[in-house]
């Protein structure tokens, strides 16, 4: 049963690897393009994506904010997030993202708080017993 | 400014901005209206004693969990407007002290209870949300604006129909019980319209901000208006125009909604203030 999976999971990784775009390919068109709205709008729209996220799912998004980071000691996993703050600064939200080329925590990240410019493809993630959340994935990361 | 026009058109075609339009002008509308008679039956500081104790029904219904938030506070700031508007000068303590006791009291326990029986893990971010408005009313449900749509209906159905009522109880409550009008009835009335205008409006500029709304538009109009019609008119056309400005410029610069929607309100203030003044020098 095992071995299946795990054969099933290098077919799928094989099969991703074949169908994805060489390097130099164009870039792929933005659908929600977070970082030329106004704080206001960024913090509306990032609760709509949080609030109702299957109308999000495949689009492609670019988000300006915070970069974040946060380790879960249940699952021993580190995960990595894209803040954003309300106008009055009160507020905050943020998606998760995971990174197309992963790299070395903490070497190759930024400083926690660093701005950060995340390019993506938004999805829902799941962990078992618990409510889906949004996370893009395939991301590409700059900081300022 | 074509890139400004542009830019706003491109914020249109989200619902939640939308939303936040439709909302804005119905709340700004409705309170405006209700402004002339309260800051006439020198009441207008009652917008922001009535808005605290909403802010204190906030934090019972986040205690005790509650899905919808307005079957609690809704109730309870009528029940509060109520004691405040109907008891009159039967009371001990009377009003500015009632309003004064209410407003503080409100604030203080909602504000210990959001600490004591935490549902949140940023207590200051809801607290902050709440008093100043923040980014609420770009976060509006559908049900959220079709329930304001419906209440302003209401509200402005109401005070279409009794206006005659409300203008004689506004300048003379005396004389318009000694003319037949039942004056505890339309007291009763007002206070329960202003009690769902304040909890509306606490979405769009939040509670420490509400009173702005009732007060600047009948202010700045009675600047230049002087008949009941006219200022109320002239109130409701003001207040709607700051909204509109005042959510435009928040989208497009990024500033906090409520305090930009209570800026252009100042400056409107500000504007009528000057031509009653030239009109009176000028006279």
């Amino acid at each position: 049963m095992i071995f299946r999976k795990l054969f099933v999971a290098a077919l799928a990784t094989l099969s991703l690897a074949a169908l994805s775009p060489a390097a130099d390919a164009p870039s792929k068109k933005i659908d929600v393009d977070l970082s030329r709205m106004s704080g206001t709008v960024v913090y509306g729209m990032v609760y709509q994506m949080v609030t109702y996220p299957k109308r999000f799912v495949g689009k492609h998004i670019r988000m300006k904010g915070i970069f974040s980071t946060y380790y879960d000691n249940e699952i021993q996993q580190r995960f990595f997030g894209c803040v954003i703050s309300d106008a009055l600064a009160c507020c905050s939200q943020g998606l998760a993202f995971e990174l197309a080329k992963p790299r070395k925590f903490p070497d190759e990240y930024p400083k926690e708080g660093a701005t950060i410019t995340i390019t993506g493809d938004f999805d829902l993630a799941s962990e078992e017993d618990e409510e889906p959340y949004p996370i893009i994935r395939n991301a590409k990361m700059t900081n300022e | 400014m074509p890139e400004l026009i542009e830019k706003l058109s491109f914020y249109l075609e989200f619902p939640f901005v939308r939303y936040a339009i439709i909302v804005g002008v119905l709340v700004s509308l409705c309170s405006s209206l209700l402004g002339v008679t309260l800051v006439l039956k020198r009441y207008s500081y009652i917008g922001d004693g009535l808005s605290h104790v909403a802010f204190g029904a906030l934090a019972i219904a986040s205690v005790l969990k509650l899905t919808n938030n307005m079957l609690l506070i809704l109730p309870v700031t009528i029940a509060v407007a109520v004691l405040l508007l109907c008891t009159g000068k039967n009371t001990r303590i009377k009003g500015d002290a009632a309003v004064a006791m209410v407003s503080v009291g409100a604030l203080a326990i909602g504000y210990l209870l959001m600490n004591i029986f935490s549902t949140s893990a940023n207590i200051s971010g809801d607290v902050c949300t709440t008093l100043f408005g923040s980014t609420s009313i770009l976060t509006l449900k559908l049900e959220e604006v079709i329930l304001c749509i419906a209440l302003s209906c209401v509200v402005l159905f109401c005070f279409v129909l009794f206006y005659n009522k409300i203008f004689s109880i506004t300048f003379d409550e005396n004389f318009a019980r000694a003319t037949g009008v039942n004056t505890t009835l339309f007291n009763l009335l007002i206070a329960v319209i202003v009690a769902v205008i304040i909890v509306l409006a606490m979405n769009l500029v939040g509670a420490l901000l509400v009173s702005a709304l009732v007060v600047f538009p009948a202010l700045s109009a009675m600047r230049v208006f002087k008949s009941f019609f006219s200022v109320t008119i002239a109130a409701a056309t003001i207040s709607v125009f700051c909204s509109l400005i005042g959510i435009v410029i928040a989208i497009l610069a990024g500033t906090p909604v409520g305090s930009t929607i209570v800026a252009a309100d100042i400056v409107a203030f500000g504007m009528f203030y000057s031509i009653g003044m030239l009109r009176n020098s000028g006279n």
